[in-house]
C-alpha cells in the first residue's frame, strides 16, 4: 500500500515539475529525487551508538543518526557548493569528499578517545569477526555491553555514509541553483549575477532542509542504534529509500514551484 | 602565488578557530548534559539516585548549535550591514545568540527536573544560577569562534554561501563532531567513573551515575573541569582538522587539474586518516589484549 501511494505521489510530483518549468524542471526533480535517496541510503551506513555509545554499552558514535549525517552531509554541502562555478561533476565530486572526509576524521577521533581516553578497544556486538580486517571480537567486548568503540568495518561505512550524505546534499543544490538561476532573471528583471546571491541562498537552504527531511526519515527506519553496513538493520533500506524518494519528490515539487507560484502572485 | 599563501594563512587561522569552537562545545554540552550521557542524568532520579547535575538537553547538539551559531552568524550579518565593524558586529551577533542559548538553557534544566517531580528529584536554584551562566560563557566563546570562521571562509576565502546559511552549515557540524568525539569521555569516563577502567559500563549499571565529588555532592562545574582535560580538546582538534583539511584541500590543490586536485587530495587524506585509524585500532589490541572480568574481592 505503502509502496503504491509513493509511486503515485512521485508520478504526480513528476507531473506537475513538467507542467510548471517544463523539461528543465522534471530533470530537475529526477536529480532532487536520486540526492535524496543517495541521502537516506547513506545514512543507513553511518555507525550510530546513541547513548549506549556515551557509556560504552553499545558501538558506534555516540550521538544522534540524523544528526550525525547532517553534520557530515553539511559539510559536503558546504565543498560541493564552493566548487559549483567548475561543473557539474567536480561539484558532485568534492561534495562526496567533503562528507567523507568529516566522517574520516570523527571516526577516527572517536577511535582516540575510547582508546586513549578511555582504554577500550573495539568490539562489534553484531558480528564475531570484522569482514574487512578479519579482526575476532568476542573475546574484546566488555562483559554486559553490546560492545563498545569503532570496529573498522564501522569506520569504513561511516565514511561510505559521508560520502553518499555529501554527494546527495550536493545534488538536491546544483539542481535546486539551475532551476532558480533559470527562473529568476526574468521573474525580477535583473542579470544572472545580481540575482546570484538569493539563488544561492534559496537552493542552499532548501538542499540543507531536504537533507534533513530524508536523515529523519532514514532515522526512523533504523530505530535506535546502528553499526554501520554489517548490521542487520541495514537489510531496512529499501523502505527508506522507498520513502526519501517519496519525500524528496513531494518536497522537490514545492521547491521548485516556488518561484512559479510567486510569479502568479 | 601570493593568494594561495594568503589562502593558506586563512585556512591556518580557520582552522584555530575552529579548534577553539569544538573545545568550547563540548565543555559547554558536558557542563550541561546536552550530549548522549543525558539519558543517564535523566534515568537517575529515576532509579532512586537523586543528583545536583545540571541538564539541559532538550535537542541534540547539532541542531541547539546550528540554532545558536546561525543565529550568531545572522544577527552579525545583519549589523555587518548596517556597516557596524565586522569584529564588533560578530561580538554583538554571538552576545545576542548567547542569551538566546541561556533562555534555552534555564527552560530546558527547569522543564527537564520538573518532569522528575514523582521521582523526588528537587529544581536547585543555585545549580540554575550558577550552571546557566557557565554554560553560557562558554557557548559564547563556541558561537564567536564560528561565527567568526565563517566570515572569514566568505569575505577572505569566496565561499559563496550567505553568513547564516554556512553558520547553519558549520554549526550543525560543530554539534556533530563535538558530540561525537567527546560523549563518550564525559558519559564513560566521568558519569561511570566508579565503572572498571579499559571496560565499557554493564548495562545494568545504568543509571547509577557518580554524585558525590571529593568534598560534597558533585555537580556540573566538576564535569565541566573534568570534560576540559580530553573531551574538550579532543572535539575541538576534532572539528579543527575537519575545517582546515576541508579549506586546504580546496585552497592548495583547487587550481592543480581543472580542480580535481582537490578531490584527490580529499581521497589521500582520507586514506591516511583509515591507516591512523586502523594502526590504533590494532595498537589497542596488542595493548590492551582481551577483556578480563574483575575478581570478585575476597575478604
Amino acid at each position: 500500500m505503502g509502496l503504491i501511494v509513493s509511486i503515485i505521489l512521485i508520478i504526480v510530483a513528476l507531473a506537475l515539475a513538467f507542467f510548471l518549468v517544463q523539461m528543465a524542471g522534471l530533470l530537475a526533480l529526477v536529480g532532487i529525487i536520486i540526492g535524496g535517496v543517495l541521502v537516506g541510503f547513506g545514512v543507513h551506513f553511518v555507525p550510530v551508538g546513541g547513548a549506549p555509545a556515551a557509556m560504552g554499552q553499545a558501538p558506534g558514535i555516540a550521538t544522534g543518526v540524523a544528526m550525525l549525517a547532517a553534520g557530515a552531509g553539511l559539510a559536503g554541502l558546504f565543498g560541493g557548493a564552493w566548487a559549483a562555478p567548475l561543473g557539474f561533476p567536480l561539484a558532485l565530486a568534492g561534495g562526496a569528499i567533503g562528507g567523507g572526509l568529516l566522517m574520516a576524521i570523527t571516526c577516527t577521533m572517536v577511535n582516540v578517545v575510547y582508546i586513549f581516553g578511555m582504554g577500550i578497544p573495539a568490539a562489534s556486538g553484531k558480528v564475531d569477526k570484522d569482514p574487512i580486517t578479519g579482526d575476532t571480537f568476542p573475546e574484546y567486548k566488555s562483559q554486559g555491553t553490546e560492545g563498545h568503540g569503532l570496529p573498522f568495518i564501522s569506520w569504513v561505512g561511516g565514511v561510505v555514509g559521508g560520502a553518499l550524505g555529501g554527494l546527495g546534499g550536493t545534488l538536491i543544490y546544483l539542481e535546486l541553483l539551475e532551476v532558480y538561476q533559470a527562473q529568476m532573471p526574468a521573474l525580477f528583471g535583473a542579470s544572472v549575477e545580481q540575482i546570484a546571491p538569493i539563488a544561492v541562498s534559496l537552493a542552499g537552504v532548501f538542499a540543507i532542509g531536504m537533507f534533513l527531511m530524508n536523515a529523519v526519515l532514514a532515522a526512523y527506519n533504523i530505530t535506535g542504534t546502528i553499526e554501520g553496513p554489517h548490521d542487520p538493520k541495514f537489510k531496512r533500506f529499501p523502505r527508506a529509500i522507498i520513502a526519501a524518494a517519496a519525500a524528496s519528490a513531494v518536497a522537490g515539487i514545492f521547491a521548485i514551484g516556488l518561484l512559479e507560484l510567486l510569479g502568479v502572485f | 602565488m601570493e593568494e594561495i599563501i594568503f589562502g593558506i594563512g586563512i585556512t591556518a587561522l580557520a582552522g584555530a578557530l575552529a579548534t577553539i569552537a569544538g573545545a568550547a562545545e563540548d565543555t559547554e554540552s558536558d557542563i550541561g548534559s546536552q550530549g548522549d550521557p543525558n539519558s543517564q542524568v535523566q534515568l537517575a532520579p529515576q532509579m532512586g539516585y537523586i543528583h545536583r547535575i545540571f541538564n539541559k538537553a532538550i535537542a541534540g547538539e547539532p541542531p541547539a548549535y546550528g540554532l545558536w551559531v546561525a543565529l550568531g552568524a545572522g544577527l552579525a550579518w545583519a549589523f555587518m550591514a548596517m556597516q557596524i565593524n565586522p569584529i564588533l558586529a560578530i561580538v554583538l551577533g554571538s552576545a545576542l545568540a548567547v542569551f538566546v542559548q541561556g533562555v534555552y538553557a534555564t527552560t530546558a534544566y527547569l522543564g527537564r527536573t520538573a518532569s522528575l517531580a514523582k521521582f523526588e528529584q528537587p529544581v536547585y536554584i543555585d545549580i540554575l544560577k550558577s550552571m546557566t551562566t557557565v554554560t553560557m560563557a562558554h557557548a559564547f566563546v563556541a558561537i564567536f569562534a564560528a561565527v567568526a570562521m565563517c566570515h572569514l571562509i566568505i569575505s577572505a576565502l569566496g565561499h559563496p554561501f550567505p553568513l547564516p546559511l554556512l553558520g547553519l552549515v558549520w554549526g550543525i557540524a560543530l554539534g556533530a563532531a563535538g558530540s561525537a568525539t567527546g560523549n563518550p569521555f564525559y558519559g564513560k569516563e566521568r558519569q561511570y567513573q566508579e565503572q572498571k577502567f579499559g571496560a565499557g559500563v554493564p548495562i545494568s549499571a545504568s543509571g547509577n551515575i557518580v554524585r558525590y565529588a571529593e568534598a560534597g555532592e558533585r555537580n556540573s562545574l566538576d564535569n565541566g573541569f573534568f570534560s576540559a582535560k580530553l573531551g574538550g580538546p579532543a572535539s575541538g582538534i576534532c572539528f579543527g582538522l575537519i575545517v582546515f583539511f576541508e579549506l586546504w584541500r580546496t585552497v592548495v590543490f583547487e587550481p592543480i587539474a581543472a580542480g580535481w586536485g582537490a578531490v584527490i587530495v580529499g581521497v589521500v587524506v582520507i586514506l591516511i586518516f583509515a591507516i591512523i585509524d586502523r594502526y590504533i585500532e590494532v595498537w589497542a589490541r596488542k595493548t590492551f589484549g582481551p577483556y578480563v572480568a574483575p575478581e570478585e574481592a575476597s575478604s
